[in-house]
């Protein structure tokens, strides 16, 4: 099996505190893999790990090894890094400044994804309709984000991520903030996609994990305490964590 | 626990304390620029057209005369000053937010700080010194350099507070579709703030229109010829009022006003046209 991730021996600490703690992880190639665990156990951590956005973190130090798409992440270009990793935040963050159509396009020509403007057009389009925002601002492209709602922002952030074409992309907690519609469409968008990149996404509903990904890490106290597939995870977990975390009870 | 009605007086008596603090303080201000402009308005209804295209009058003169060649002056200074000063401001406080811990960063805020308690009539001695002595002219381009010393703390305070309110959140997102540290600062960053940083500009600006004490020992006085030379001598709109104002003459106190008024129009002009042009980013 080929993978997208290979984490061995992760230790991260921020400002003395020990954030991640021996994480050993594979993500198969092409799959959507979940990572859940409770608030503080290191699950955002671990993303910007793989991006390298932990460089941002002050009093951020890494230790272990990261392989990311065949590439030692820890040693790699971190910009270079980014052009193949796509990321969504909790918080939708489209950048403000620009219209729905810059918002876009903007990442496609950052990473040469596109040359002429007829094929920027294309990329666009294809990453709206990927999101499933394109039948919602497809009159509205010249606007600004903040003449749309939550969850349209954050589905124009996974367009933005998508428009890069990147071969790997991190979710953090996509659904945490929206309503229901724009959630369920927005996992629709997420299952969409499902063999032609790999997903890794943190998210706090076992039953959305349980809809939407092959994989499943449970994360706690910085530690992986448990990962396989999500039926095998969430059907028989073995680790007294994962049941308590299930019971919504950690 | 205070009934409804309490709780309502208190609030309405709050609400009157502060309305009343606000005017109380406000009211010189409010003053100050009515008896300007009320004076500073007759004086250029009087003069009419012939304030901004003529020199100022001698003390016994029979018309008003104007005060073109300190308009140019300031304008002419402006133009030499704002460009570097709200450059440097801007390349500091990128600098500062992008480095934050850095001692270089910390140097700069000191330096800031330190900087804008130094009295501006020092400044223009340094310009005196370092640009007038050695040219044995007193040029605009010496009150420039005293002028975009006095106000880049101001430009660099400005900025960098524009700058540190973008949410960190945008620049995550930035990195995150592979923007490159610069590309970040220039296509997202700067622009997001972008409404703070025109107010850094205008204030540069009315810092620099404004200052009289950094043009004593650097600029000269060329107060009947319009001057075009930067290397040469000028005058300028707040030393003419400082004179004018000073002098026994009553036709050069209205003067005075007339540009006293003058500098305060421009003042308010560009604060309203920055807020035409300029539009913030609704977050």
């Amino acid at each position: 099996m080929k993978y997208a991730v290979e984490i061995e021996k992760l230790n991260v600490y921020i400002n003395g505190f020990h954030a991640l703690k021996d994480v050993d992880l594979r993500v198969p190639q092409g799959s959507i893999f979940a990572v859940m665990g409770p608030s503080g156990s290191g699950k955002t951590t671990l993303l910007k790990v793989i991006n390298r956005l932990i460089d941002l973190v002050p009093g951020a130090r890494v230790e272990g090894s990261v392989r990311v798409l065949g590439v030692d992440a820890l040693r790699a270009d971190p910009y270079e890094l980014r052009k193949k990793v796509g990321m969504m935040f909790q918080i939708p963050n489209p950048f403000p400044h620009m219209t729905v159509y810059e918002n876009v396009a903007v990442s496609a020509k950052l990473n040469g994804a596109v040359g002429s403007r007829r094929e920027l057009d294309q990329v666009v389009k294809w990453a709206l309709e990927t999101a499933m925002l394109w039948e919602e601002v497809k009159h509205r492209l010249d606007r600004y984000p903040s003449e749309l709602s939550g969850g349209q922002r954050q589905r124009l952030c996974l367009a933005r991520a998508l428009a890069m074409r990147p071969e790997l992309l991190l979710l953090d907690e996509p659904t945490a903030n929206i309503d229901p519609v724009n959630a369920r469409k927005l996992e629709e968008a997420i299952a969409s996609l499902k063999g032609e990149l790999t997903i890794i996404m943190v998210t706090h509903l076992p039953r959305q994990a349980l809809r939407v990904a092959d994989y499943v890490a449970i994360i706690y106290d910085g530690k992986i305490v448990e990962y396989g597939s999500s039926q095998e995870v969430f059907v028989r977990p073995s680790h007294t964590v994962t049941q308590l975390f299930l019971k919504g009870e950690v | 626990m205070a009934s409804w009605a309490v709780r309502k007086l208190e609030d309405r008596l709050f609400v009157v304390a502060v309305v009343l603090g606000s005017a109380l303080a406000l009211a010189p201000l409010a003053h100050a620029l009515a008896v300007t402009l009320y004076n500073g308005l007759s004086t250029m209804a009087r003069a009419g057209l012939g304030f901004f295209v003529n020199p100022p009058p001698t003390p016994y003169s029979a018309s008003l005369g104007g005060v073109a060649p300190a308009l140019v002056g300031s304008l002419l200074l402006l133009a030499l000053a704002l460009p570097p000063s709200a450059f440097l401001g801007l390349l500091l406080a990128v600098f500062t937010n992008e480095f934050p811990g850095s001692r270089a960063a910390a140097l700069v805020e000191v330096g800031a700080r330190a900087f804008t308690s130094v009295p501006t009539v020092i400044l223009s001695m340094v310009a005196y010194s370092l640009l007038v002595v050695p040219t044995r002219s007193y040029s605009a381009l010496a009150g420039a350099f005293a002028l975009t010393a006095a106000s880049l703390p101001y430009s660099y305070t400005a900025f960098s507070s524009a700058l540190r309110m973008v949410p960190e959140m945008y620049r995550e997102a930035a990195y995150s579709i592979g923007m490159s540290r610069w590309t970040t600062v220039w296509r997202v960053l700067v622009p997001i703030a972008r409404r703070g940083i025109a107010s850094g500009v205008l204030m540069t600006l009315t810092r620099i229109l404004g200052e009289t004490a950094a043009l004593l020992f650097a600029v000269g006085a060329l107060r009947y010829v319009v001057p075009l030379n930067p290397l040469g001598p000028v005058d300028a709109l707040p030393l003419l009022i400082f004179d004018y104002a000073l002098s026994p003459y009553k036709l050069f106190h209205e003067v005075a006003w007339g540009a006293a008024a003058l500098l305060l129009i421009i003042s308010l002009a560009l604060f309203a046209l920055s807020k035409v042009v300029v539009k913030g980013v609704r977050l």
